[in-house]
């Protein structure tokens, strides 16, 4: 369906807050074109990156000054980075946690669109989440689950994952698990058991604090 | 994003809605399965994940541990109820699975709590298992069911019980035993602790019927069922059939097929009577037969 088709089918403002089973086509439609929007905002956060080793795997762009998050096991040493706007770059390691599955790595731009980080600890299971990445070499492609159990305490850094039932393939490694809003929730780092595992955002905080890249 | 806020929003409603009456099931070694709070202290769970018959625990909504008891099993539609002394927790709240359509976002349940999601995929006419028992719907799901997932309930976008979700039947398909079937087996089960299904004691052989025959039998059809076998004190054999009938109407409806049978038979109450059309000798006879219970499987 073109984007003036779907635009003209969007139903008015004024429709029921919750309306499951009414006007089933319109509330379909409409909820393809939220995903839409979701989508086109986690793919401006999210870069292609390649370490020259492997397949590519995905990266977030988590602050302006070109500080990008990704897996450790997508990023062992400098590695090549395809920006959202295409343009590919060389990028510098920073830090990186093996046990964590979490690098920092910097590319030479400034003023990028970053990704805006959301609470984890209030996420609640059934709650639709967003993937975005590069599954299989399909740069940018969407999945959408649930949160699948209770995520894990603020405190517990060592080892608790995010679980979503979302399916997850290798490229999406590195790339955002988003909340229903689009904020970023976790890194996608692995697959087990069906399920998709990611590093919570918070997680991702405590380890740029400890490699002393906290702040802007 | 007002949209796809109200649908997530609803999602974990209906998850949060329906975890209030999951339980985790600890019946078997390692991994726990999930069972519902049906009734007060009455918990029905997948009969397959029921390993143990002894020390049977279970993990309450709240966290708290408490022993069960088995109150009964049904292999045939693979539901088993459990009891327990702490009658807390709340009940499941209850859909109505005939609202059902292909295409329909549901959730699986799981103890902790977890969820899946999917969608129906398939709804069909009721089917019998391959251990005879009758299933009022065919409900079939896109969606995973994650290990110890099995026992728990099949939730709609309002968070209303429609089933209980199992991966147990021949296959491992992911599949739902429907409200109604789950309440009538929970009834039995709960009252007698076992699902007692009607029986006749009869082999039976389909056969053509010669054209002479079948005109002289006004309630038969083209085929009959020929009797090869009858257990001597079963309820046909008490009620005279003879190797060597021929069956060919039960209760004025023309039966072809064993599944017929079975399928008439097993939905009558035991004690009921079924009057049997039969061909002995050429000739059309009649008989009463007191429909009894089929002998439970030792295991």
């Amino acid at each position: 369906m073109g984007a003036s088709t779907a635009a003209a089918e969007r139903p008015p403002a004024s429709r029921p807050a919750s309306s499951l089973g009414a006007g089933p086509v319109r509330l379909v439609t409409s909820v393809a074109l939220d995903l839409e929007a979701l989508a086109a905002r986690l793919r401006r956060v999210t870069v292609v990156i390649a370490d020259g080793r492997r397949g590519a795997g995905a990266g977030v762009v988590w602050r302006p000054d070109g500080l990008v998050i990704t897996n450790a096991h997508v990023a062992s040493g400098p590695v090549s980075v395809t920006l959202a706007d295409g343009h590919r770059v060389g990028a510098a390691l920073l830090a990186r946690d093996e046990r964590r599955d979490l690098a920092a790595i910097r590319v030479p731009r400034q003023g990028l669109e970053a990704a805006e980080p959301g609470p984890v600890a209030t996420l609640r299971v059934g709650q639709l989440v967003l993937a975005v990445g590069h599954p299989l070499g399909l740069a940018g492609a969407l999945s959408v689950g649930i949160v699948h159990a209770p995520p894990p305490a603020p405190a517990d850094d060592r080892g608790a994952w995010l679980v979503a039932d979302l399916r997850l393939r290798p490229g999406n490694s590195g790339g955002p698990l988003a909340d229903d809003r689009g904020r970023v929730v976790g890194i996608n780092a692995m697959v087990h058991g069906g399920l998709a595992l990611a590093v919570p955002s918070a997680a991702v905080a405590r380890f740029l604090d400890e490699a002393g890249l906290g702040g802007a | 994003m007002d949209t796809l806020l109200s649908l997530s929003t609803d999602l974990a409603g209906a998850v949060e809605r329906a975890s209030r009456a999951v339980v985790a099931v600890h019946a078997r070694p390692r991994l726990a399965s999930t069972g519902v709070v049906w009734q007060p202290g009455v918990i029905v769970t997948a009969d397959h994940t029921v390993r143990a018959e002894e020390d049977l625990r279970v993990t309450l909504p709240d966290g708290t541990v408490g022993a069960a008891t088995l109150a009964g099993r049904d292999p045939a539609t693979d539901l088993a109820v459990l009891r327990v002394a702490d009658a807390g927790g709340v009940l499941a709240e209850r859909g109505d699975a005939a609202d059902l359509r292909v295409g329909h976002v549901v959730l699986a349940v799981g103890h902790g709590p977890r969820a899946s999601w999917g969608v129906v995929s398939a709804l069909g006419e009721g089917w019998r298992t391959g251990r005879g028992g009758e299933i009022d719907r065919f409900v079939r799901l896109d969606l995973t069911l994650y290990p110890g997932f099995s026992g728990g309930p099949l939730v709609d976008a309002r968070g209303r019980t429609v089933g209980i979700v199992t991966s147990g039947f021949a296959g491992g398909l992911e599949l739902a035993v429907p409200l109604s079937t789950v309440e009538r087996v929970v009834g039995a089960l709960v009252t007698s602790g076992h699902v007692a299904r009607g029986y006749l004691g009869v082999g039976l052989q389909p056969v053509e019927l010669p054209d002479a025959l079948r005109r002289a039998t006004p309630a038969a059809g083209a085929q009959g069922l020929l009797v090869v076998s009858v257990q001597p004190d079963g309820p046909a054999g008490t009620a005279g059939v003879l190797i060597g009938d021929v069956l060919v109407a039960l209760d004025g409806g023309t039966v072809g097929d064993t599944d017929a049978v079975q399928r008439l038979v097993a939905s009558r109450p035991i004690g009921s009577t079924v009057s049997a059309a039969l061909i002995r000798g050429g000739a059309p006879i009649t008989v009463g037969i007191a429909v009894g219970p089929r002998p439970r499987r030792s295991r």
